[in-house]
């Protein structure tokens, strides 16, 4: 400071021509590369916002057809001779009935609903069952066996059509592939165009499809959701109930309490590495240790739920890290400064600043545990399972049941091109819960967001 | 400029409030105080000063045991306030700080309202008995920590509002909330412009009526007007202590003099 310092002085004389008026080469290439860099990055962001509209529009133009189904009205003569041969109405007795008893009266209806059109077909009156889904049977069946009173009176029932009737409506079945169905014939077919004209083959929203159960292979225009819906419900209450507090108090205690050594830090590794295991691992690690070791019930929500529970701790774990981490150490010596302990600073003042990044990430690692079907590949929750509605809440968590993603890689792998349709109106149901969350996320962060 | 403080000097009382043995901080491998001993006066206000970095808001924060939360920091030595061995296995640090306020460098008011910043340490320490008890100590810290008039109409609005040097004068109503007896401070108005600066040194000249204030500073001008003994830390150790008035006139380190002269630091 005492020695003055030496400043070398620029002798030389200004460079000619070093105006700032013309750019240099330099700086043309400079801005040049900028300008690529940014080209690129618009590039880059038009391709994925490309991508995601060729999906979305690939899901909606496939799968929205399944939200809407095809239905006949047809006047049903319920012969009392038929479905009460006993003549006294008492609902057990007619039980007895099954639907082999019900299904000629359906056809019946049929055959008289075309004669009363007055549509001219060589199709065989006693043939007329193409046109009806074997749901509609059950359907006459159950609604006469509520209401005994009916019997014996025409009653107009809105049956649901084949899968082909309804996959002809929608141009999935044409005349040229029916050539080739033994299933159905032509001449069905222009039986449903003329019963078309006459408004009695009808289709519209089917409230079936997103809170009915699944059905079996042969009756893709019966299966529904719904049952499956309540398999991922149970679930999540299952992953909600466990990871959160468990992951929670993981990451306080890791973050706040526990010492720094070798231990945590071998911990910490595991936490990540755990993030990055392939979810199918889980699977078998829940096959062997709940099912067949706990011998927990096979295919129940409560296993699914817990591993997915296992699947999603590392990810509320780390979430929850970074949210205490980002909350600013001048608010912990401010608590321990008044004399707040240790743990009232964390509670009284850390946690609720930390809220909105812990709520985030539990909704987006719930909303992992949603989508996610491999494990549940392993522990039998897929298949033909998805069938009845639990009785209480014991039997949602216990019984064997599907979930959502599992139920749609159901139905993609059944033969039935009509289960095609099904699958893809799956996943629009599965994307509109997880925009759903996702969307809850964000409001929770607005509205919890600190507010300094 | 601190020629005016020598008559105030004299009312300082002259009992030991804090007494500091051979204290010595390690950070892992970094010896950041070396056997550091010192006397810190009841109603006095004592400032550190000395370049960064040497240690003197390490030693501070050895008082009220905030070092505890870094992992890697060891303290040994001997620190008593009022004869009692802080470091005693049996002392809650917990309690140690209630009697042992702090206001740190930056302004760091809980993101809550004024009143619940203020009203948080009686309130974990049970100090007051109801609603209208609590309502009391809360107006009589805002009141010590010359706010009140500026707050007094807005106590349920945010404390993070404020501007810096409320917000410095509203965590000083918060560390005298809680009844301490002695007042750290870490740089209290390195934050601060020069009016919000005066303010709160003419805060720290009323606290010293009823407390032990020990502030570190960078500003030897404020060290100067407000702190009737000085300690001049320089690479983790205390070069010299005594009355303000001694250092800065008549130093009698040749380090303490090249200080404050700006030669070093």
């Amino acid at each position: 400071m005492t020695d003055a310092t030496q400043i070398p002085s620029s002798g030389a004389a200004r460079p000619a021509g070093k105006s700032i008026i013309t750019t240099d080469d330099r700086t043309k290439k400079r801005n040049a590369a900028e300008k690529r860099f940014r080209m690129y990055g618009i590039a880059a962001i038009l391709a994925g916002i490309a991508c995601l509209v060729v999906l979305l529009g690939s899901i909606l133009l496939n799968g929205v057809t399944a939200f809407q189904q095809t239905f006949i009205q047809v006047p049903v003569y319920l012969n009392p001779e038929a479905v009460d041969p006993n003549g006294n109405r008492d609902p057990e007795e007619m039980g007895s009935a099954t639907t082999f008893t019900y299904k000629p009266i359906v056809v019946d209806a049929m055959a008289a609903l075309v004669e009363e059109r007055g549509i001219e077909t060589e199709i065989d009156p006693g043939d007329m069952d193409a046109l009806f889904s074997a749901a509609a049977v059950a359907q006459v069946r159950d609604r006469v066996l509520a209401n005994p009173e009916l019997v014996g009176e025409t009653v107009t029932f809105n049956i649901l059509a084949s899968s082909r009737v309804d996959g002809y409506l929608k141009d999935r079945v044409t005349r040229d592939s029916v050539a080739r169905d033994k299933n159905i014939d032509a001449g069905h077919l222009d039986i449903v165009d003329e019963l078309r004209a006459e408004g009695d083959v009808v289709k519209r929203f089917n409230w079936d499809f997103i809170f009915g159960a699944d059905a079996s292979e042969s009756r893709p225009e019966q299966a529904g959701m719904g049952v499956a819906m309540l398999g991922s419900f149970f679930m999540m209450l299952v992953v909600l109930g466990l990871s959160l507090p468990i992951g929670v108090a993981a990451s306080i205690y890791l973050e706040e309490f526990a010492p720094q050594n070798r231990l945590t830090d071998i911990i910490e590794v595991n936490i990540s590495n755990l993030a990055a295991v392939p979810s199918i691992v889980f699977g078998i690690l829940g096959l062997a240790v709940f099912i067949q070791f706990m011998e927990f019930p096979q295919s129940a929500p409560l296993v699914g739920g817990l591993v997915l529970t296992l699947m999603t701790l590392p990810t509320i774990i780390i979430s929850t890290r970074a949210a205490l981490k980002s909350v600013p150490p001048s608010i912990r010596d401010a608590a321990l400064g008044v004399g707040a302990s240790k743990m009232q600073a964390v509670f009284h003042h850390v946690l609720p600043l930390a809220m909105p990044g812990i709520l985030t990430g539990t909704i987006i690692g719930l909303a992992q545990a949603l989508g996610e079907t491999a494990p549940l590949l392993l522990i039998g929750m897929v298949g033909y399972i998805a069938t009845n509605y639990p009785d209480g809440v014991a039997s949602g968590f216990l019984d064997p049941n599907s979930a959502m993603p599992a139920q749609i890689y159901e139905w993609a792998k059944r033969a039935d091109p009509a289960y095609y349709e099904r699958a893809w109106g799956g996943i629009i149901i599965l994307l509109v819960f997880l925009f759903a969350m996702n969307a809850i996320a964000i409001l929770l962060r607005r509205k919890f967001e600190r507010r300094w | 400029m601190y020629d005016n403080r020598a008559s105030e000097s004299a009312v300082t009382a002259d009992d030991i409030k804090i007494e500091a043995k051979r204290v010595n901080v390690h950070y892992g491998t970094t010896h950041a105080i070396k056997d550091v001993d010192v006397s810190i006066l009841d109603k006095t206000v004592t400032a550190f000063i000395g370049p960064s970095g040497c240690g003197k808001s390490t030693f501070l924060r050895c008082i009220n045991r905030m070092n505890d939360t870094i992992d890697v920091a060891r303290v040994t030595g001997d620190i008593r306030i009022d004869g009692e061995d802080i470091n005693d296995a049996r002392v809650d640090p917990v309690q140690l700080r209630a009697k042992v306020g702090m206001v740190f460098q930056k302004p760091n008011p809980f993101p809550k309202s004024i009143y619940d910043n203020v009203a948080y340490g009686p309130k974990i320490h049970g100090l007051a008995k109801n609603k209208g008890d609590l309502d009391d100590i809360v107006e009589r810290a805002l009141r010590r920590g010359a706010i009140w008039d500026e707050v007094k109409d807005r106590l349920h609005a945010p404390g993070t509002g404020l501007s810096g040097g409320q917000q410095q004068r509203l965590c000083i109503a918060r560390a005298v909330a809680t009844e301490p007896e002695v007042l750290l401070m870490d740089e209290p108005c390195s934050a601060l412009d020069p009016i919000a600066t005066g303010q709160v040194e003419e805060l720290i000249d009323e606290l010293r009526r009823d407390y032990s204030v020990v502030i570190v500073t960078h500003s030897m001008q404020q060290a100067a007007r407000v702190s009737q003994k000085t300690a001049f830390f320089h690479l983790g150790n205390l070069i010299e202590y005594g009355d303000t008035d001694e250092i800065f006139t008549n130093p009698k380190d040749p380090k303490t003099e090249s200080y404050i002269t700006g030669r070093i630091g």
